[in-house]
């Protein structure tokens, strides 16, 4: 399904009303301080009144089938207001993984429970050293014999890892790296906590003990599967990205309208104008690049994997530079914990790095142009 | 696309293809082959440039007479009475094909002046000249800019004076595109020196060959001449060549300039696409053994992202314009974008060539990005330096308070 025009502005000005109740300032800096990092109550509203979860889930598996366009609007949404909850995690890393799996069984398993909000998930790719690529896992999955396999090894830096149900784990077979699915009770499996950077996304090192796994698609194909996922990913964390940048835009706007100093409000001094005018054209340029990466991503075109990338690597760069420049317009009361502009800086510099970061990105852009 | 959309694309494509053959993708580069002058200025001998200007006379003509010369103007001036979607179609259409560069009278003329002229020009003028600049017989110009009026425009100081049903025209403007090829110029001029500056201008229409008219060309530091200083010597004109009202002058400007805006922006073609093309950027870090450097791929990339997410940015606004709808700040982010990323571009690909950009080893495609190198610093400037744009963009979408101004 797609929305037009008309639909797109109402799922978003739905969503904005939806998180100003539910996850203004107050309630972010308290979720940040607090185990499980978000409400579930709220996290059942969103799926029972808005039914966020089930957004972009086909509607074969129980969602309403809509795309990654509208799920942007969601999520820039959610990036602007920073709202703490378990939808990235499971909706754009968890739930891609399964679909980009093909495997049409695991998909009608955990689908549907994700969907109607019940069940949340996680994916676990990265190891000690960070990367998101197959190629680096060390992680071992073995067969039991009994259909099953038994996965053993360590994983870092899971979004959600401590609370999710579900846990999708890439690791290693004699076939090469694969997707295996674990529950959240499995024996053999332990999960600590992670102090990070950003404390509105909680992020976890896994350990496993040759826990009781299933396979996620053909053996050996998690390489291709994680491909898949990083676009797909990489887009959904770039419309949080631009959410968050224009939300940076917006305050500084404000502030320079109204904070007065040698008589004038500060933004009528171009020094401070032609900051907000800089981070206007990131915070634009971001807003194209996520915006037509998910269209193409939509249409099945074949420029899709070039979009993402530069929607990943504009997006990171624009909700840096707007985090940054949001402090320096505040000046001094913009580096004190109780304004918001610090959470903002936190969130941006962490998710420009969740992937692995410039180097990382700027390489995969000039691969996919052949380069 | 409504029906009659894709009816008016089928009839420009069968025009063209009766009129012109195919192009080739302008950023399609096979090393060693074909051009490779990245000249952003034209930089044609006298000659030649004469040439260019009469293919682009009689291409426009062509398209007049085939009803596609004006596609949005009135039928009674010769224009075709279409919409905005209509000519974005046309030029979406034409540039598959092969066909003469009209800017020198597109640009200023059809684009910004044939639309002032249309708006503020009395019916005498308008008779006489809109019907003739869209036929490809009349070039205009924008006798806009002064020695002492650039960014702050409104502080014109050519003088015009009244005298019976004429006004006499004394001053020097300067920047002035086009204007070797002119046959009328809009021209801002001072009727009122006593009131706000805003408030004491008129605007004329010029005939460049009337007495007291001299054009003189200005050599740029490209090395090309491409713009000219204009001198205005007790020039009379009719008041019926008057736009606007009598010290109404600046809002006939704000006509053009707004024209102006949705002009500058656009992509381009030729050495520009080229200048931003993966594959020309690749081809030439190929060639010059270069491909595999870590500090150069990080800096192309770089450069990529934002030329890609600025042609995305400019796809949207013209999915939203071809919608009917009204695009945001997308023209000026656009504008400010390409003068950067062409600068970049510039930048990066002299930093590729090392020496081969500084003296010329007879290499294809190598000493020949010095054109480029030399004309990207107009881009930051022309049509709006950066920083009036950044102070539009902060004032008018961001709403921030307005500059002290005199």
């Amino acid at each position: 399904m797609t929305a037009d025009e008309t639909g797109l502005r109402e799922l978003r000005s739905s969503v904005r009303e939806f998180l100003e109740v539910k996850s203004p300032e107050e309630a972010v800096r308290k979720l940040m301080e607090s185990e499980p990092r978000f409400d579930p109550a709220v996290w059942a509203q969103a799926a029972e009144q808005l039914r966020l979860p089930s957004l972009a889930i086909p509607e074969e598996y129980g969602g309403d089938g809509f795309g990654l366009v509208e799920l942007g609007v969601v999520l820039e949404e959610m990036g602007r207001a920073l709202l703490c909850a378990p939808f990235f995690a499971t909706v754009v890393l968890a739930a891609q993984a399964l679909l980009a799996s093909g495997d049409r069984e695991a998909c009608a398993r955990h689908l549907p429970g994700i969907a109607a909000g019940g069940t949340t998930a996680a994916l676990a790719v990265a190891e000690d050293s960070g990367s998101w690529d197959p190629a680096l896992i060390s992680a071992r999955a073995v067969p039991d014999g009994d259909g099953a396999w038994r996965l053993s090894g360590r994983k870092c830096f899971v979004i959600d890892g401590t609370t999710a149900d579900l846990l999708l784990v890439v690791a290693r077979t004699v076939a090469g790296p694969s997707l295996f699915a674990v529950n959240r009770d499995a024996t053999g499996l332990a999960a600590e906590p992670m102090e990070t950077l950003d404390a509105t996304r909680a992020m976890a090192r896994l350990t496993f003990d040759a826990v009781s796994a299933m396979l996620v698609g053909a053996d050996g194909a998690g390489g291709r599967t994680m491909a898949k996922v990083v676009d797909v990913a990489s887009v959904g964390l770039a419309a949080e990205q631009s959410g968050g940048a224009r939300r940076c835009l917006e305050t500084s706007a404000e502030y320079a309208r109204t904070r007065h100093q040698f008589g004038r409000p500060i933004g009528s001094f171009q020094a401070v104008k032609h900051k907000c005018a800089d981070m206007l054209v990131q915070v634009e340029l971001a807003e194209a690049a996520s915006r037509e990466a998910a269209r193409l991503a939509d249409e099945g075109s074949a420029e899709f994997p070039v979009a993402a990338a530069v929607a990943h690597a504009c997006c990171s760069r624009a909700y840096m530079f707007a985090a940054m420049e949001n402090i320096q317009v505040h000046g001094g009361i913009g580096f004190t914990w109780e304004h918001p502009a610090h959470l903002y800086f936190r969130r941006a510099k962490s998710s420009q790095l969740l992937f692995g970061g410039p180097a990382v990105y700027q390489e995969r852009l000039l691969d996919r142009l052949g380069i | 696309m409504a029906d009659d959309i894709q009816d008016f694309a089928a009839e420009a494509r069968a025009f063209l293809d009766a009129h012109a053959a195919k192009a080739p993708d302008p950023t399609a580069v096979t090393w060693g082959e074909g051009d490779d002058s990245m000249a952003y200025f034209s930089s044609l001998p006298p000659e030649a440039e004469r040439e260019h200007v009469q293919r682009a006379r009689d291409w426009q003509r062509i398209r007049h007479e085939n009803g596609f010369g004006w596609i949005t103007g009135p039928t009674e001036y010769g224009g075709r009475g279409l919409t905005p979607v209509h000519d974005l179609v046309y030029d979406a259409v034409e540039s598959e094909y092969d066909v003469a560069d009209t800017g020198v009278l597109s640009v200023i003329g059809l684009g910004m002046i044939g639309p002032t002229i249309l708006a503020h020009a009395q019916p005498t003028v308008k008779e006489r000249w809109l019907p003739a600049m869209y036929r490809g017989d009349a070039v205009a110009c924008q006798l806009f800019s002064e020695p002492g009026a650039g960014s702050d425009l409104a502080s014109v100081a050519t003088r015009a004076v009244r005298e019976g049903d004429e006004w006499v025209l004394n001053g020097q403007k300067v920047w002035t595109s086009v204007a070797q090829h002119s046959q009328i110029g809009l021209a801002l001029t001072r009727t009122n020196p006593d009131a706000p500056k805003h408030r004491g201008i008129t605007a004329f229409l010029v005939p460049m060959d009337a007495p007291g008219v001299e054009v003189r060309p200005l050599r740029q530091m490209t090395g090309g001449a491409d713009f000219n200083e204009v001198f205005l010597t007790d020039v009379r004109i009719p008041d019926d060549h008057r736009l606007g009202d009598v010290d109404g002058g600046w809002t006939v400007a704000l006509t053009t300039l707004m024209n102006e805006r949705a002009t500058v922006g656009s992509e381009g073609a030729g050495p520009v696409a080229a200048a931003l093309s993966p594959d020309h950027l690749s081809a030439l870090m190929r060639a010059t053994w270069t491909w595999d450097d870590r500090a150069l791929r990080a800096r192309l990339a770089e450069l990529l992202v934002e030329a890609l997410a600025t042609r995305h940015l400019n796809t949207r606004a013209l999915r939203t314009l071809r919608a009917g709808g009204t695009p945001g700040p997308e023209m000026s982010v656009s504008k400010l974008m390409y003068g950067q990323n062409l600068t970049h571009a510039a930048h990066f690909v002299s930093d590729v060539l090392g020496p081969r950009i500084i003296a010329d080893t007879g290499q294809w495609g190598t000493y020949a990005w010095s054109e480029l190198l030399l004309a990207t610093p107009a881009l930051r400037i022309l049509g709006g330096t950066e920083e009036i744009m950044k102070n539009i963009l902060a004032e008018r979408v961001l709403g921030l308070p307005k500059e002290v101004r005199s």
